[in-house]
């Protein structure tokens, strides 16, 4: 267990159960764990071990059964819907396995939905958004519609939504998981760069070996609890 | 805090623009429903002016003016003295009220019997001034046989046909007229046809005679009258101009009261409100039939993007945004299809029904509802509190329709949503 004060994200013996059928399903058990800023950390393990249900926690997206999650050491397990969802904006970034892009919206809209929801001029977006683009091999698809992207692409494009607002934290959710292996690389190179060059953290789960050969720590997952927890 | 609007505002433009055909099954829906609304309500609005202003012509105006207790004593006792009725006909001759009169009829109304040979029956005598009457209860187009009073006439009486068949009186025939004046004495008039009317109502045509009005005076010893009926140039006017006369005559309220139709004719009232309250049923159904359309368009809509709302509440969009982003959706579809299906209503109205919907086919010539004699053409009326009403009607519409959807939306799960696949 860390307790470093600086902590990107850290837990406290947090545990999530389910209820199915009356059946209760204990998807995290008692985990306690810290993640650095600046880590690039994989989450592996078997389908059901609790990875994703591990990375909502610390996102936010779902409410621990007990113990506690901070994100840069503001505590979220018991605060307001309002201010997780304004946690959530400015100190989290997310990329899921199936993009999640807003199909209304272009790749420049889509990268720039967090900072359209904070209120950031329009020529900051604008620039953040363009250098962004040309940092992850994107530049000129900016005014496409997600359904004119391809997977690799989109995924970029999504990338760059949850780095744009520099949070403290992307989680990403398997997400070479649609990829081909070329896209799956290249995307795995973009989020590496991005991790050493501008000091963004990552968490992800996945089954990708490939990414979990990148990691910087790799911790595995059995039946919701650390399993193995492995720094390189 | 961050005001959102514009952003929800292009997102919920742009995903009614994405589900166009959806949406477009839905504006038709509601596009046609407003355009019934509109119709009908024209159309009915019409209906009842005519209805109120039959009844009106017929009964004692838009607005009676009336000593205190006459309306419920019906007493010749209870009358305007000349004096009264020389100050309320002066308000009504100002230079600002005039122009929006469209008939004043002084009338000593009195309960009478009416003998004749063969029988001897009670009656509603009126002395109407013949000069004026004919511009309010149109009288003189009634005419079965012989004329209308005229001005220079004495003891002509123009009577229901009825009335004349059953006291078998031919013009030219007299009969005499008894009732007790305002000290209780009885006193006989004789007087001669000059005329028979029909009105098609048959309490009317059984029971109504018309005489000069310095006639009935003379006969009773009443020097005023019993009523000073007034017709508006709009019978919706009616409760403005009741108060502006209320004002105007407040130094004799003592002795002259102001009533509208609605008052003085409470059955005619009653009719009239009763219609209203079938429309008013009527659109209710439509706005339910509108507003569960709506609903089901714009729940679906939150239902099949379940996982993009999942993802954009992860992205931080609050629970009040993304239920207003709900609401803007259902305001657009709601808003625009309302728009189309008001000018639509206007237009369909206007280019089939401008003359008037024809009921003769169906209803005769003539047709009687509530002691008034209709005319079956019904010619519609718009008002712009009408349209007004029908555009708040669609806004109500468009939000109520839209809570339960927009609540959905922000129950999502959003560690469920992201499973979700559309």
């Amino acid at each position: 267990m860390s307790d470093s004060p600086a902590a990107a994200v850290r837990t406290d013996a947090v545990w999530k159960i389910f209820e199915h059928d009356g059946i209760a399903v204990e998807a995290v058990r008692g985990v306690t764990m810290s993640v650095a800023p600046g880590e690039f950390v994989v989450l592996a393990g078997p389908s059901g071990s609790g990875k994703t249900t591990l990375l909502n926690l610390f996102g936010g997206l779902t409410r621990p059964t007990r113990g506690r999650v901070w994100i840069a050491e503001q505590e979220i397990s018991d605060i307001s819907e309002r201010r997780l969802a304004q946690i959530r904006l400015e100190r989290l970034g997310f990329v899921f396995q199936a993009y999640n892009l807003l199909p209304v919206l272009t790749a420049r809209e889509n990268a720039e939905f967090s900072l359209l929801l904070r209120g950031t001029p329009e020529a900051e977006r604008r620039q953040r958004v363009t250098a962004l683009f040309e940092r992850i091999g994107i530049a000129g698809l900016e005014d496409r519609r997600p359904g004119k992207l391809s997977g690799g692409q989109q995924q970029r494009v999504a990338v760059a939504r949850a780095v744009v607002g520099e949070p403290a934290l992307v989680l990403a959710d398997e997400p070479t998981a649609n990829l081909d292996s070329a896209s799956s690389d290249a995307l795995l190179e973009v989020m590496v760069q991005l991790n050493q060059e501008l000091g963004t953290t990552f968490v992800f789960a996945t089954h990708d070996t490939r990414l979990m050969e990148r990691a910087k720590r790799l911790i595995h997952l059995v039946d919701g609890a650390v399993a193995s927890d492995t720094r390189r | 805090m961050m005001w959102r609007g514009p952003l929800l505002l292009r997102l919920a433009w742009r995903n009614v623009r994405r589900q166009a055909r959806r949406s477009a099954l839905t504006a038709a829906a509601m596009v046609v429903g407003l355009a019934l609304l509109v119709m009908s309500r024209s159309i009915a609005d019409g209906a009842h002016d005519e209805w109120i202003a039959a009844g009106v012509r017929l009964g004692s105006g838009h607005l009676a003016v009336q000593a205190p207790d006459f309306r419920t004593r019906h007493a010749i006792e209870q009358h305007l003295s000349a004096d009264d009725r020389a100050a309320v006909e002066a308000v009504l001759a100002d230079s600002a009220v005039a122009p929006h009169l469209a008939a004043v009829a002084p009338r000593l109304e009195i309960t009478a019997l009416a003998s004749a040979p063969a029988a001897a029956v009670p009656v509603a005598v009126i002395g109407v001034d013949p000069a004026r009457e004919p511009a309010f209860s149109e009288m003189d187009q009634r005419v079965v046989e012989g004329r209308y009073l005229e001005p220079g006439d004495h003891l002509q009486a123009f009577v229901g046909v009825e009335l004349a068949t059953r006291l078998r009186l031919r013009l030219g025939d007299r009969l005499v007229l008894t009732a007790s004046g305002p000290d209780g004495t009885i006193s006989d008039q004789l007087v001669r046809v000059v005329g028979t009317f029909r009105t098609a109502i048959p309490e009317v045509d059984q029971g109504l005679i018309h005489i000069p009005l310095p006639t009935a005076q003379a006969w009773l010893g009443v020097d005023g009258v019993t009523t000073i009926a007034v017709l508006l140039d709009r019978s919706w006017d009616t409760d403005r101009w009741v108060a502006r006369l209320r004002h105007a005559l407040a130094s004799r309220a003592d002795r002259v009261v102001v009533l509208s139709w609605r008052a003085a004719s409470p059955e005619l009232d009653a009719a009239v409100r009763m219609d209203d309250y079938g429309d008013y049923v009527f659109h209710g159904i439509l706005f339910v039939i509108i507003a569960l359309a709506i609903v089901n368009t714009v729940l679906m809509s939150v239902l099949y993007r379940t996982r993009e709302f999942g993802v954009i509440r992860a992205l931080g969009l609050r629970r009040r945004d993304t239920a207003m982003l709900v609401m803007i959706e259902g305001l657009i579809l709601t808003g625009i299809s309302g728009l189309v299906g008001l000018l639509l209503g206007l237009a369909v109205t206007w280019g089939f029904f401008h003359d008037g919907l024809d009921l003769t086919a169906l209803m005769g010539d003539q047709m009687t509802a509530a002691g008034a004699v209709i005319d079956p053409v019904f010619v519609p009326q718009f008002r712009v509190i009408q349209l007004v009403q029908s555009a708040v009607s669609v806004i109500i519409i468009g939000i109520v329709a839209s809570l339960y959807p927009a609540w959905r939306a922000t129950r999502i799960d959003m560690a469920e949503a992201m499973k979700f696949e559309a």
